[in-house]
This record gives C-alpha cells, sequence and structure tokens, in this order.
C-alpha cells in the first residue's frame, strides 16, 4: 500500500494531500501545506502546541492520524486573518512570550467562547488546562480571554439577529 | 517615553498583527534550505563505556554517517573547560552521550537509518552522585582539564585533575573558627535539589551549510551567537570570521540553548553530505541534552541569640553531568549567592562542580542560584525557630543595606532587599498570623565582566536599524531595544527595525544571559545613538562592565549591580495526603527602572511560575543514569489550573538603572514556600515538594513531638 | 527505506467491520480516537501494517436509555465511538447518571475528550486512565461482537491488566451499558503533581439496590474491587465514619500498590486507606441529601 490521498477542508479552503496512513496530521500541514502555527514539543496530546480546530472543536494534530481528517473542516490560526478579537485581544493584553503557545492557545479560546459566551475566570483556566505555556504567560492568557469575550460581546451587539455568527 | 510605550490597542489596526499570533513568526526549527538533510543522532545506552567499533555498513547508499573517525582530528571544545569532542570517541560518559550521526533525506529516513548503526561498546564503571564523585578511587571521567579560551571562561577557573573536581572556587572572608566561636547557637543542615529540565517549547534545531568557498554558516536557537561561533571556529580550526551564526527567535530557551549544542554535529554531517543538514530535537532528547545542576549544599549558620549572624560555612557541590559545560560558572554563581544578602563577619564558602556520569547540566534561569537560595533561606528559619524570632525580624536585622560591604568585599549600592522583604510580608498578610506563611529573599548577580555593543543605522526613508546581538526568547529583548532606541531617536517604535541577529554584522556581545541584555544594551545604546546624531549615519556604542573575584578567596567585585528579590507564600496541607496547595504566592522584587511594562510583568510572572514548578513537581528522575521520565506526561510543567493567586510588585526608582528581571523571581518561590511549610512544623529538606515528601516529614514532626523531651 | 507502509481499512459499516477485522486479527490495530494509538507510532512503539478505522461506522456513536434489564431498571447503552466530550455534554447522562457526565470530563484536556472515545478508554485499559474505576464501580458491561455473534462482558472481566483485555482478535468492542438504579455514586480522583496529570490514586464508591461497590483505579494493573470488603456495609442504612474508615484501611492493606512516577506503592497504600475513606463519607452524605432513594440518579 502506498501513500494515500486525504481530502479535506483547510481554513476555508478544500484541499486534498499526500500522506502515509500513519502519519499524525501535525506532520502533513507543516510539510504538505507549509503551515507554521502548528507545532510540536510534545508529540503526546499534553501541551497543545499542535492545536488546530476539527470541525470547530480544538484537538491535538501531533496524536490525530491524518487521514482520520478525511471530509472534515480544519481550522488553524493562519484562517483567522490576524484580526480576529481573540488575537487582537492578545495584542491588546500582551499575552505572550516567545509565542510558540500562541496559537494554540487562540484556537483553545475561540471554540471556548463560541460555547460559553462569557467564561468566568475558572471555565477559562480549565478550558485551558491542556494548553501548556513555559513561558508562564496564563494569567495574560486568561486576561485575553476575557477581553476577547468582551470583544466579541460588541461585535454581536454591533450585528444584532440570527445572523451574528462570531466572525473569524 | 511615552510616545515609544505601546498603549493597550496601539497596535491592532493600525500596523500588521504580531506575527505570534497569526503564527507567521518563524523559529529556528522553521528555516529551510532547498536540498537539505535531516539528521539524526546515534546515542550511547551506557553511562560510561568504551566506544569499540561503530558499523555503518547497513546504512542505504543515500544516507550519510557521521562516525567518530570523522571527528577524532578536530578540536576539543567546551564553553569553560576544554571536555568534549563532537562526538564520544574514546569513551561515551553518560546514556545519551552521541557516539555517531547521520543525515537522509527525510526525519523518518533518518530515524530509521540512526536505527541501522551497530556500535559496540565495552561498559566501564560509572558515578552518578556528586559527592560520591570526589571519593578517591571514584571511577575519573576527565583525564585532561584544559581551560577553555573561550571567552566563557572569563573567571579563573580551578580545576582538580584527577579528582572529577573542574572547578573549585572559594570565599574566604573573616575568619570562620573565631566566628562559630562566638556564636550563641549553630544550626546546621543539608539540603538536596534535584535535576530539572528546561522545557523550551521549541526544541534544540539547527541547521548548517558549507559555502563554495568554505565558509560554515549556521542558523540556530542560541543565546550565545558569539561563543558560539568561539567554539566551532576551534573545532574546525577556522578564523572565527570564516563561521557565521545567524540566530532566529527561539520558542523558549531559559539557558538550555547557550554555547555549543549540536551545531558541530550538523557542521560535520553538513561538510561530508556536500548539502546543508538539519537538526530538530526529538523531546526525549531534550533530557539528555542539557539539564539543571543537581545540588547538594551543606549549610552551617551561627548567630547571637538576639539574632546577630556572626558565621557562615556552606559547601556547595553542583553535579555538572559528562561535560563541565559553563557548570564551573554556576557552582562559582551558587557559592557567592550561598551566603544571602546579609551582613556576616565570617563566612566560609566551598563551592565544587563535580563531573558525574549524568546528562550535562548547565545554565538554567536561576544560574545557580535557585539551589543557593533554597538551602541558604531555609537555613535562616531554621534559626528563627531555634531562636524564637519572628522570621522577618531576623532578616531585616542581618540584610545589606546601601554601604554595606558584602562577604566578597565589596560595596553595595542600590540596595533593596529590606523594601522587597516588607513589601512581600505586608502582602501575604504576614502580621495577622504567619502559619502557613513563608518567605525568602534573594541575591543574585549579574555576570561580571562582560561586554555588549550595537550598532544604530539610519536607512534612507527615515527609520533606523538596530544591529545587535541579543537574542529573542520570548524576553521581548528585541521590543525593549527598539523602544529604547526609538525613545532616545525621538521616533516611532515601529520606525526602528531590528534584524535576526547574523555575527556577520552585528558588534560583538557576550551573551543573552544573566538577565543583562536590556541593562547592558541600554547604556551601549545612549552612546551609539548619539554617535549617529552627530554624523547622521551610523552609530556604534559599547557597554564593558568590569570585575571578577579571586577564585580562591572570592574577594572583589562580584556584581557591577545585583538582582534583588523576596517571595512570600501562603500554604495549606492536606496532612492526610501530604499534598501542598500554594494558595497565595507574591514576590517582589527591584526593578530599577520598567521600559516595557508588559514584558516586563510577563518575565517576573513566567519567572514565579517556573519556581512554582520547581517547588511543587519538577524532578528528573535517573536509574542508574538513565533518565526515566524524559518525557511531558512523567515530568509534569505548570499548567493553567495549576497556578494559585499570584501577585508581586516591581519595585522601581526614579532615575535608576535598568535591571534585568527574566530570573529574579524564581529562586526565592520555592523556599518560600518550603518556608510556610516549615510554619506549620513540616520540614522538607529536599526539592520538590511532593505529597509524599511532606507526608514523611509531617510524621517526622510527629513523632518528635510526641518523642519525651 | 523499506519500511512497511500500512493499509488503512475504513469501513462505513460494522458488518464491514467485523469482516476486516476477522480476517486481519492482529495485524490490523483498531483505531476509535486514535488518541493512544498516535502516542504509540509517534514513540515508535507500534508499526502496524493495517489501521482499521471505526470513524467512519456513524452506527457506533450514540447515547440511548432503555428500560431492558431484568430489574425493570433503565440501562445507558453507550456507542463504542462516542467521545469523551459527547458523553460528559449529554443531557441524558447529566441527568440520570451525573457522576458519569463529571468523571469524563476529569480526564485530560478538552482536546483529548474531543478525541477519545468511551470504547477507546476500555479496550485500552490504561491503569491510569480514570474511566474504567468508575464504570467498574457502577457495574458495567461491554458488547463484543465478532461475525459469530456477541457477547456481554462485565467491565470487571473485561480488563484483565495494564493494556491487556480479555477481547478476542476478531472482536471489537461496540457498546458499554451503564445499569441504571444507582442510588449514590462518588469518584475521587487523586492527583500528586499537577492538575492536569493523570491519576495516583483513583476512587469510585457506588451503591445500587443497597449494595456497595468500591473500585481503586490507578493504583494496581487493573482496577481493584474486594466484595468481601465492601459487603460489611451490608444491610446498613447509611455508611457511618467507622465504618469508612475500616473499608478504606482494609483496602490499603488489600491491595498490593505500583510505584511509578506519580507515587511510590508506600505512599499509595497510605492515601488508599485515606482517599477511600473520604469516598464513602461524600457517598454517605449524598445518600442522606438524597433520602436513600434515586432522586439524583435513575
Ligand atoms: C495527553 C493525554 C492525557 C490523558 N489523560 C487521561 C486521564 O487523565 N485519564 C484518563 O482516563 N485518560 C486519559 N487519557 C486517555 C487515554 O487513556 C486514552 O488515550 C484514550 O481513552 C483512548 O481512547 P481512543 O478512542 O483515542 O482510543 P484509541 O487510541 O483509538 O485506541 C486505544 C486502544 O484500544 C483499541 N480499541 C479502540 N477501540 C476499540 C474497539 N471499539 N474495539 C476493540 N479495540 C479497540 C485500539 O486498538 C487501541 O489499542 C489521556 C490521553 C492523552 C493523550
Ligand atoms: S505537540 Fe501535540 S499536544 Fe503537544
Ligand atoms: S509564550 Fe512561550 S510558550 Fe507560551
Amino acid at each position: 500500500m502506498a501513500a494515500m490521498e486525504i481530502h479535506f477542508t483547510l481554513n476555508g479552503q478544500p484541499v486534498a494531500v499526500q500522506a502515509e496512513p500513519d502519519e499524525m496530521l501535525l506532520e502533513v500541514l507543516r510539510r504538505e501545506l507549509g503551515l507554521r502555527s502548528v507545532r510540536e514539543t510534545c508529540g503526546l496530546g499534553i501541551c497543545g502546541a499542535c492545536t488546530a480546530l476539527l470541525n470547530g472543536q480544538p484537538i491535538s494534530t501531533c496524536i490525530l492520524l491524518a487521514p482520520l481528517a478525511e471530509g472534515c473542516e480544519i481550522t488553524t490560526v493562519e484562517g483567522l486573518g490576524g484580526h480576529h478579537p481573540v488575537q487582537r485581544a492578545f495584542e491588546e493584553v500582551q499575552a505572550f512570550q516567545c509565542g510558540y503557545c500562541t496559537p494554540g492557545m487562540i484556537l483553545t479560546i475561540k471554540a471556548l467562547l463560541e460555547e460559553q459566551p462569557a467564561p468566568d475566570e475558572e471555565t477559562i483556566r480549565r478550558a485551558l488546562g491542556g494548553n501548556l505555556c513555559r513561558c508562564g504567560c496564563y494569567l495574560k492568557i486568561v486576561q485575553a480571554a476575557q477581553r476577547a469575550a468582551a470583544l466579541l460581546a460588541e461585535e454581536r451587539r454591533r450585528q444584532p439577529g440570527p445572523g451574528a455568527a462570531p466572525v473569524s | 517615553m511615552s510616545r515609544a510605550m505601546p498603549e493597550p490597542g496601539e497596535n491592532t489596526h493600525r500596523t500588521e498583527p504580531d506575527p505570534r499570533v497569526t503564527g507567521a513568526i518563524r523559529y529556528a526549527q522553521d528555516v529551510e534550505l532547498p536540498d537539505m538533510l535531516y539528521a539524526c543522532i546515534v546515542r550511547s545506552p551506557y553511562a560510561h563505556a568504551r566506544v569499540l567499533r561503530v558499523d555503518t555498513s547497513s546504512l542505504p547508499a543515500d544516507v550519510v554517517a557521521l562516525t567518530p573517525d570523522d571527528v577524532r582530528a578536530l578540536g576539543l571544545y567546551g564553553c569553560q573547560i576544554k571536555d568534549q569532542q563532537v562526538l564520544a570517541v574514546e569513551r561515551a560518559l553518560y546514556i545519551g552521550d552521541p557516539v555517531a550521526a547521520v543525515a537522509a533525506a527525510s526525519p523518518r529516513a533518518a530515524r530509521e537509518a540512526a536505527e541501522l548503526i551497530e556500535v559496540d561498546y565495552e561498559e566501564l564503571p560509572a558515578v552518578f552522585d556528586a559527592v560520591e564523585a570526589m571519593q578517591p578511587g571514584a571511577p575519573l571521567l576527565h583525564e585532561d582539564l584544559a581551560i577553555s579560551d573561550n571567552d566563557a571562561a572569563y573567571f579563573g577557573m580551578r580545576p582538580e585533575p584527577q579528582r572529577n573536581v573542574c572547578h573549585h572556587f572559594r570565599i574566604r572572608h573573616g575568619d570562620i573558627e573565631q566566628g562559630f566561636a562566638e556564636a550563641d547557637v549553630i544550626v546546621e543542615e543539608t539540603y538536596r535539589t534535584p535535576s530539572a529540565q528546561h522545557v523550551p517549547m521549541e526544541p534544540h534545531a539547527c541547521l548548517a551549510r558549507w559555502t563554495a568557498d568554505g565558509r560554515l554558516e549556521v542558523w540556530t536557537g542560541t543565546q550565545t551567537p558569539f561563543n558560539l561561533r568561539m567554539d566551532l571556529a576551534g573545532i574546525f580550526g577556522l578564523p572565527q570570521e570564516r563561521i557565521r551564526i545567524i540566530a532566529p527567535p527561539m520558542g523558549g530557551a531559559f539557558g538550555s540553548k547557550t554555547f555549543v549544542r549540536y551545531e558541530a554535529i550538523v557542521a560535520c554531517l553538513a561538510r561530508k553530505a556536500g548539502r546543508p543538514v538539519k537538526l530538530v530535537l526529538r523531546r526525549d532528547e531534550e533530557w539528555l541534552t542539557l539539564n539543571r545542576h543537581p545540588s547538594t549544599i551543606h549549610v552551617k549558620l551561627g548567630a547571637r541569640r538576639d539574632g546577630t549572624l556572626v558565621a557562615k560555612q556552606v559547601t556547595c557541590w553542583a553535579n555538572t553531568g559528562a561535560y563541565a559545560d559553563c557548570g564551573p560558572g554556576v557552582a562559582q554563581k551558587m557559592g557567592f549567592a550561598s551566603p544571602g544578602p546579609y551582613r556576616i563577619p565570617h563566612v566560609w564558602v566551598d563551592s565544587y562542580c563535580v563531573y558525574t556520569n549524568l546528562p550535562s547540566n548547565g545554565a538554567f534561569r536561576g544560574y545557580g542560584a535557585t539551589q543557593a537560595v533554597w538551602a541558604s533561606e531555609r537555613t535562616m528559619d531554621l534559626l528563627a525557630e531555634r531562636l524564637g524570632l519572628d522570621p522577618l525580624e531576623l532578616r531585616l536585622k542581618n540584610v545589606l543595606v546601601d554601604g554595606d560591604r558584602y562577604c566578597t568585599g565589596e560595596v553595595m549600592h542600590d540596595v533593596h532587599f529590606a523594601d522587597c522583604l516588607k513589601a512581600v510580608a505586608g502582602q501575604i498578610g504576614w502580621h495577622e498570623g504567619r502559619r502557613g506563611k513563608g518567605l525568602a529573599v534573594l541575591l543574585k548577580g549579574m555576570q561580571t565582566p562582560s561586554r555588549a555593543s550595537i550598532v544604530v543605522e539610519a536607512n534612507d526613508d527615515g527609520s533606523y536599524t538596530v544591529h545587535c546581538a541579543t537574542a529573542e526568547m520570548g524576553q521581548g529583548a528585541w521590543r525593549a531595544i527598539r523602544m529604547l532606541a526609538a525613545e532616545q531617536l525621538g521616533v516611532p517604535v515601529e520606525r526602528v527595525h531590528f534584524p535576526v541577529p547574523d555575527t556577520d554584522i552585528v558588534p560583538y556581545d557576550t551573551r543573552t544571559t544573566s538577565s543583562r541584555s536590556t541593562y547592558m544594551m541600554g547604556r551601549a545604546l545612549v552612546e551609539a545613538v548619539r554617535q549617529l546624531k552627530e554624523n547622521g549615519e551610523l552609530g556604534y556604542g559599547e557597554c564593558v562592565n568590569e570585575g571578577g573575584l579571586d577564585p580562591d578567596t572570592g574577594q572583589g567585585i562580584a556584581s557591577t549591580h545585583w538582582h534583588q528579590g523576596a517571595a512570600a507564600a501562603e500554604v495549606r496541607v492536606d496532612e492526610e495526603t501530604g499534598k501542598l496547595e500554594v494558595v497565595h504566592l507574591h514576590t517582589a522584587i527591584y526593578a530599577g527602572r520598567v521600559v516595557n511594562p508588559p514584558a516586563a510583568q510577563l518575565q517576573n510572572e513566567g519567572s514565579m511560575i517556573m519556581g512554582l514548578g520547581s517547588a511543587l513537581f519538577e524532578e528528573i528522575t535517573f536509574a542508574e543514569g538513565q533518565v526515566t521520565n524524559a518525557n511531558l506526561s512523567d515530568y509534569n510543567i505548570p499548567a493553567a489550573d495549576d497556578l494559585p493567586r499570584i501577585t508581586y510588585d516591581l519595585i522601581e526608582r526614579p532615575g535608576a538603572e535598568i535591571h534585568g528581571l527574566g530570573e529574579t523571581a524564581l529562586p526565592p518561590v520555592p523556599a518560600a514556600i518550603g518556608n510556610a511549610l516549615f510554619s506549620l512544623g513540616i520540614h522538607v529538606r529536599d526539592l520538590p515538594l511532593t505529597p509524599e515528601r511532606v507526608l514523611e516529614a509531617s510524621e517526622r514532626r510527629r513523632v518528635r513531638s510526641a518523642a519525651p523531651v | 527505506m523499506a519500511r512497511p507502509i500500512p493499509a488503512w481499512l475504513a469501513p462505513t459499516s460494522l458488518e464491514e467491520a467485523l469482516e476486516l477485522r476477522a480476517r486481519y486479527g492482529e495485524e490490523a490495530t483498531v483505531v476509535a480516537g486514535g488518541t493512544f494509538v498516535g502516542i504509540l507510532i509517534n514513540q515508535g512503539l507500534l508499526q502496524p501494517a493495517a489501521l482499521l478505522t471505526l470513524r467512519q461506522i456513524a452506527e457506533l456513536a450514540y447515547l440511548r436509555v432503555e428500560d431492558a434489564s431484568a430489574s425493570g431498571k433503565p440501562l445507558l447503552r453507550i456507542g463504542a465511538m462516542t467521545t469523551h466530550r459527547a458523553l460528559e455534554r449529554s443531557p441524558l447522562v447529566q441527568r440520570g447518571w451525573p457522576v458519569l457526565a463529571s468523571t469524563f470530563a476529569l480526564v485530560a484536556s478538552p482536546r483529548v475528550r474531543n478525541q477519545a472515545t468511551v470504547g477507546g478508554v476500555l479496550a485500552d485499559a490504561d491503569y491510569a486512565s480514570d474511566p474504567p474505576a468508575l464504570l467498574h464501580a457502577l457495574g458495567a458491561s461491554v458488547v463484543a461482537r465478532s461475525p459469530q455473534g456477541q457477547r456481554l462482558i462485565s467491565v470487571e472481566e473485561l480488563i484483565v491488566g495494564h493494556y491487556e483485555t480479555s477481547l478476542r482478535p476478531d472482536e471489537l468492542l461496540t457498546e458499554i451499558q451503564v445499569p441504571g438504579g444507582i442510588e449514590g455514586a462518588v469518584y475521587r480522583k487523586f492527583r500528586s503533581r499537577s492538575s492536569e496529570d493523570r491519576p495516583c490514586v483513583a476512587v469510585a464508591a457506588v451503591r445500587r439496590e443497597g449494595r456497595l461497590r468500591v473500585t481503586v483505579g490507578a493504583v494496581a494493573e487493573r482496577p481493584q474491587y474486594f466484595p468481601e470488603i465492601c459487603a460489611l456495609a451490608e444491610g446498613q442504612a447509611g455508611i457511618d465514619a467507622e465504618l469508612a474508615r475500616e473499608i478504606g484501611e482494609r483496602y490499603a492493606a488489600a491491595i498490593e500498590p505500583l510505584s511509578d512516577a506519580r507515587g511510590s506503592a508506600h505512599y499509595r497504600r497510605r492515601v488508599i486507606a485515606v482517599e477511600v475513606r473520604r469516598a464513602l463519607e461524600d457517598l454517605h452524605q449524598q445518600i442522606i441529601a438524597t433520602g436513600g432513594g434515586s432522586q439524583r440518579h435513575v
């Protein structure tokens, strides 16, 4: 059996990539699609540096067999465009040092806020439990999540109605 | 100043988003060149073994292999002691010591090829504990201990050949015998701290190529581009200018990305392959690359009945592992931090840097101070208990103030230890009751002597470019330097560029360690900008920090300025399981002048959180020299949900110098938590404070108090 | 290099999956969420000849309540491919089996729970996982299917060792069944290091139909349960402090704990006594609060 072709939607665009069946999505996103926001630290599903959203939910791409992405919607930070409210909140609060964990943090918070628009600090900390930041920016990351919640709420107020889905 | 400060939201719409929030930042691991190969290292499975034969005959033809024979003729290296070769040529000295390497077309192919190399070994006796390694008859790791010509060997090193000691640092101040004779009480204790991993999120990564005219170019995540260049020049017998180091931003370093790590191996592979070769370390290999020094520290402290300190004797054994790396420097700092920021008339310190068959230990955020403060500050609380004194009062009575002499003989200035202690005590409600509360104070030197230089260039479009070797590892140094330059040039920070440091372009700098960069570069910048304003084109500035200690007496200038801070902790203990909960952690750090407040806050928070990890659970475990927890499942680091209430003060003083903040808050944190436990009668000597150790210590207490007096 | 590239088998029906499973046997590694399989591959510990994914079998992801057990008590049926997240958020589970929802929410991070499945965690039989001890104490069973038919295996008989189950090479775990009629249920996860860590000692205590079942997880190769010790609570309305202490101490004496990075055997034994006692105290409170009935638990 040779390498296979896998099809999924990446940041809104349909893609087809070559991969071996026992490769992880992380390797494929980096090698075949040139994405650099997904990064390996632990390779065990623990740290969240490799986080992407799969159908809107955070997963560890380092332990997701690439063919399991078949037919799914994959979102990475490259797909947020740079001015997403969560990204803006991170810049305002300066919630990063080396920035290695930042994409994973941003995606995890984005998914959280879509489900719980106004989480308390406890909820945020727990949601971020599996995203490690060795630089130790957690206090500011929690602040950024709160700030992002406020920015998103503001945005919803400005565009009321049922169509007020979170922007990305 | 205010113009250069980032206002909240300033950067959001008007300028490009920060590459860290878009994922666009490119770290060393992301650097690529056409045609490059990928490296993988073959490592010794023995803690100490003669390398008899390396057989590469089953490798596929397209794989390039590097064996001891390829590197035998190359120079020895080592930033302080020249004790290392590119591969373990004669003997492998720890489990994980590189004995061969391969380069292949993909990371996977390289991994598979590495498994095909067969190595024959003859196992030799090994030693893992530093105290044991100094005993007569212990296996000897290195025959010759030549002092390096690298400028990281900036202090007088005192290796003791034939004894596994690569440096013996001493402080001889006063008359120690007389001091103890004058003491009314003497307390004595031995402490141990374990090895720890830096766990930078980005692993070590480097890429090397040789140009057609024989120059070596290396892209690597490094805090020490110039030291690296010096050692590579020695290895390859090239003039330094024939080597070019480019240092992209790092996904964290904390001391781990210093001096020569894998650059020499990758350069050898690239030369043999005739193609660029890149290495990105697997996570488990980080534990085999560089860790924190395990320490054993014995403290004997004597005082008068009223709490006046009269004598202190400290012996430190810093276990540096198989190769010295900067261990001598660490042992020296451990030594001169161990007396603590106190006036003590009689001080005697012996700090040994000892070889063992463990992976090398080197720079680690705190640089020896974490170990020293743990031992020193825990002993202060033992003394306070013995004398029935308030631990805060005991410290305030003895703490150094402006104009005092430290035990190194230097006169202290800009001293704020008492302010720091009072601030932390106030914040945890020390005066409302001391049960479950503890504090600790820290003095830590900055690397002395050292030199930094910077070039500022005016561009045609009215912007400026700063050329400087300072490494960016998340501490925000590039931005801070840009802000300082912008402030002095009177332009917005966006008009000041900071290209990735390249030793072909930037002027010399000692290294980005020891929390000295902003301070030193800040000073160099003043001159550079002055020159530029004069000629309109280019300015060069330099800052030299003079001093140094006599290694045999510890007298001289240990530091031109001191990092000063204190920590306080409030804890709760589940007495039945020993589980310790830190409720509140507060630090007060003397910051001098803060350039970039969010970055300063982040540095301090990060330091505290790393200290928390060291206090509670970070520990590399070994079984006969084999790391048994080389992954993030078995080695935990602090997560968001592990944090107590964290607060801090960054103490500023108008007109003060910039003080580095990178590592001041870390060392006193474990000691403050240990002292908080001690306030409950639980005396744990060794880090980390695992539930198991706490339970055991609390039982000892019960037994002790139950025993008849 | 001649590395064998594994075959990717992605059946879309259970029937097809069973047929492939029977054909390949141990040659094919079953992939549910793939979290554990992924780790093994990353660490070079597994080089499968084929990977058999259940991801595309829609009929294996469900949560249903049925009044099917002999006693007429409700039964929760969980399709093997149900993710931890789906279980923990299901109103059905939160209402009827709140302890299941809260325990699955304690597993790892939201990322792992989005991926890992209920079938996967049981088939995995990792001694340091949370759900096995709880499912054991709840008296849960699993359905194992092969082309020859199906059998019902209690979790107790399913997990035989660390990473070892009684599933045959031609069987797939297709469903988990959790009985209702629970009068009280408690799960305590004691971590010795980070809040993100796996348990050092895990205790599940359940009272159902007047019977107490205490299962201790993460301390030995497989979940630890001692019916003769639990029988001490037989016929008692509640569990008083003295009884809780005694059961805790007896569990501690009966278990031969292992040592790992999370604690030594000696330490674990100490903690077992404490945590079992605390679990029983919590259970007692719960039973009192619900009047011994089954208001909170179906
Ligand atoms: C970082 C991390 C932290 C974790 N922490 C915890 C924790 O704290 N507590 C906890 O309880 N768990 C924890 N886990 C989860 C863990 O124990 C397992 O990884 C997970 O439950 C496996 O589920 P899966 O669906 O991904 O299984 P897979 O990886 O797909 O499979 C696991 C095993 O079961 C087999 N298998 C799977 N499904 C079937 C089936 N239907 N029939 C037959 N065989 C099958 C597979 O072949 C494989 O051998 C953690 C996991 C990770 C990655
Ligand atoms: S690299 Fe994937 S979770 Fe750590
Ligand atoms: S910012 Fe460096 S790891 Fe989070």
